[in-house]
């Protein structure tokens, strides 16, 4: 975020406050443009130091159920401010921002985080989590809950990320790593789709994409039924399949006992499978035919 | 598994656009023609058709290459939006026409025993040639060759491509690119117009 | 080398693939060689021929028959220069594909979570389309509206313009930087492309359940992006 040298040309200004919290209550910040870090500390407390300009005043107030941290402006103009804030564990985070960078660490509790221009870094998190940017790569890790992951023209990455998974953007990649899940979900318009995590059985799994590949890691012994769609793409696999049924475009089989059911869609793409382990080592050097 | 048209290599040359005055005209029918424009499409279906044309009449004969080349800008208009502006649009088409003719040619099962490897390239081939009929025009005599000696000749020496692309569009090694190619111009040299 | 043998290397040669060593050898063969001579010159016309011969457009006119293949006018559609939300709109409008309407009605549900399609042809309807997996969150329900293709055209035409004009405001109120206004436009681009390549497949092949799925799951995202991109936009005031 190139924020920070606009602040340093107006005066800048160091905020410190420290609020006392109780089990129960929730963090709710709302900024324009800069940052918000959030970092995890065994207190029960809020401590939020801002680097802002001398024309801001930021305010940081404990309600009944909720600390609220703003900025206001004696202009009512933008605000663009830094925040390093430490929250306690268990706190659940409610983050907003318009061109700000999220970043968040540590936590243990619901995080809703969403912006429009920016990043959002997640490690930690439990429970409701739901990351949304317009542009702006939103990366995942060290996770476990409810997983709602949105971004408009950027990336989704996940890692060691354990719970309900629902990934989508419009164009990105799509990349899923040591998921832990019996239910993911991705979609993504104009990128790839990678996943390497569990099939579990009667778990549900679908990956789609329009422009893009979709490469999966299938576990040995995962008992999956398969089926797979391509308009325009190729199949591919490491190990050997049957295909039972077929139609036009798509096609299906069964590994395993077939108890859980997995879904590959591409329009344009590719699809191939791997075992674990092995995709790094198989890159794609097949390029786009025409 | 193969579910749809074999994987094509990708050629790394851009033959030299024709000086159709395209440009930003041209660029701009292709945006309209991937957003739905019928008749920004008919211009550049105007605009190509004779080089697809005469690509497919080469590569594949005179019989199947309206087929072909309906079936080419079928594909485009279905493709249209993959296309990236990377290459020319003339040069996306041509490389489109050549995917869809070579998978045209194994649908049609011709494309067995048509490549001879190796040092015996003449011997492999008929020692009376297949064009024998000294009155067959240039033209012609490049219909009546051998698939493969036709194959690569049109790609070489008529498309410009260069003989390893040439090999991994066609799965040949490039030995038997440059053979195929020799034997078709010692074969075509006897049908020089006079 | 017999004269065979360096025969067969006249074409490399004249190709500018032999090496330095071998390109000497054969010039110093040829020289002695008159029959070799003749062969090399008349290769050198042979490539000079082939690279005159000019391209001859196809005896008939094949754009009729693509026209109908792909389902535009032959005569064409009028157009001028038109702004790219005047494009999208038109697009919008311009969406029935006769074929597409002619062989299939589609559904729409358009829920709280987004718009659901599924496909009956004809009189018959065709087998349910696989339930689309217990997503994380989407709010796909399992239940459809039967209604008329053009009743689900009308409906969802009317909630992409809301949407749009949403995100207008927030394009306006000036909450929405032009880099995001930007992505925002490009992405619409990006999902209309893919509907209409999904349109045209379908067009082709009306039949293909996966097609017409995700043709339904493409107008679905772009309908997600609109309601996500409006929300975004006046989030603060």
């Amino acid at each position: 975020m190139n924020v920070a040298a606009v602040v340093a040309l107006v005066v800048t200004q160091q905020t410190d406050t420290t609020v006392p919290v109780r089990a129960g209550m929730r963090l709710d910040v709302e900024n324009f443009g800069g940052e918000i870090v959030v970092r995890a500390w065994n207190q029960n407390s809020v401590r939020v130091q801002a680097t802002h300009s001398s024309r801001d005043r930021i305010d940081v107030s404990a309600e009944r159920t909720t600390v609220n941290v703003r900025a206001e402006s004696r202009r009512g103009l933008a605000q663009m401010v830094e925040y390093q804030i430490t929250a306690p564990t268990w706190m659940p985070l409610n983050l907003h921002g318009v061109s700000t960078d999220i970043e968040v660490d540590g936590t243990q509790a619901a995080i809703t985080a969403e912006t429009v221009q920016g990043e959002l870094k997640v490690r930690g998190g439990s429970g409701q989590l739901s990351l949304k940017s317009v542009q702006g790569a939103v990366k995942l890790q060290n996770a476990k809950g409810h997983i709602d992951v949105y971004s408009v023209n950027e990336g989704l990455t996940l890692e060691n990320v354990n719970g309900d998974i629902s990934a989508e953007t419009v164009s990105g990649d799509v990349t899923l790593q040591g998921i832990e899940s019996a239910n993911v979900e991705v979609n993504t318009v104009s990128g790839d789709v990678h996943y390497d995590g569990t099939i579990k059985d009667g778990g549900h799994y679908r990956f789609a994409t329009h422009n893009g590949d979709v490469t999966l890691a299938v576990p040995e012994r995962a008992n999956v039924t398969v089926s797979v769609a391509t308009f325009n793409g190729d199949f591919d696999s490491c190990f050997p399949v049957s295909v039972t049924t077929t139609t036009k475009h798509r096609f299906s089989f069964t590994i395993g006992s077939g108890s859980a059911r997995l879904e590959l869609e591409t329009f344009n793409g590719d699809i191939k499978l791997c075992r674990p382990g092995q995709l790094h080592d198989k890159h794609h050097d097949d390029q786009e035919d025409n | 598994m193969e579910l749809t048209t074999p994987g094509v290599a990708t050629l790394s040359r851009d033959p030299d656009e024709p000086a159709r005055g395209a440009g930003d005209a041209e660029t701009a029918d292709v945006a309209l023609a991937a957003s739905g424009d019928g008749r920004a499409f008919e211009r550049l279906y105007r605009a190509h058709v004779a080089r697809v044309h005469s690509l497919a009449r080469r590569m594949i004969g005179f019989d199947v290459a309206d087929d072909v080349t309906q079936d080419v800008f079928v594909r485009a208009w279905t493709k249209l939006g993959t296309f990236r502006g990377e290459a020319a649009f003339g040069t996306w088409l041509h490389r489109l026409a050549i995917n869809v003719i070579l998978a045209r040619r194994t649908s049609l099962g011709t494309e067995r025993g048509r490549y001879h490897d190796g040092a015996d390239v003449l011997d492999a081939v008929p020692s009376r040639p297949v064009v024998n009929d000294l009155s067959l025009d240039f033209q012609e005599a490049i219909g009546r060759l051998p698939d493969g000696a036709r194959e690569v000749f049109v790609l070489h020496d008529l498309e410009g491509y260069k003989h390893e692309e040439i090999a991994s569009m066609l799965g040949i090694v490039p030995g038997t690119s440059k053979s195929q190619l020799h034997h078709a111009r010692m074969t075509l040299r006897k049908h020089l117009d006079r | 080398m017999t004269r065979d043998q360096w025969t067969d290397r006249l074409s490399e040669y004249l190709d500018g693939d032999l090496g330095i060593a071998e390109r000497a050898a054969l010039e110093a063969h040829v020289a002695s060689c008159p029959a070799c001579e003749a062969i090399l010159a008349e290769l050198r016309r042979v490539v000079a021929r082939a690279q005159a011969i000019d391209d001859q457009p196809p005896t008939t006119d094949l754009w009729p028959a693509i026209a109908q293949q792909i389902g535009v006018s032959s005569g064409g559609e009028p157009h001028g220069v038109v702004s790219l939300a005047a494009r999208r709109a038109r697009r919008r409008l311009s969406f029935t594909v006769p074929q597409l309407a002619a062989a299939a009605a589609v559904l729409l549900l358009l829920g709280s979570g987004g718009a659901y399609l599924t496909l009956q042809r004809g009189t018959s309807p065709v087998p349910p389309l696989p339930a689309p997996i217990a997503g994380a969150r989407t709010g796909r329900g399992p239940t459809t509206t039967l209604v008329g293709w053009e009743k689900t055209r009308a409906k969802y035409d009317v909630a992409v313009a809301e949407l749009e004009s949403a995100l207008e405001q927030g394009r306006k109120s000036g909450r929405l930087d032009s880099a995001t206004v930007r992505v925002l436009d490009q992405s619409l681009v990006t999902i209309d492309s893919a509907i209409v390549q999904a349109r045209r497949a379908l067009a082709a092949d009306p039949g293909s359940v996966y097609l017409n799925q995700h043709l339904a799951d493409t107008m679905r995202r772009k309908l997600e992006l609109l309601r996500r991109a409006s929300a975004f936009a006046p989030a603060r005031t």
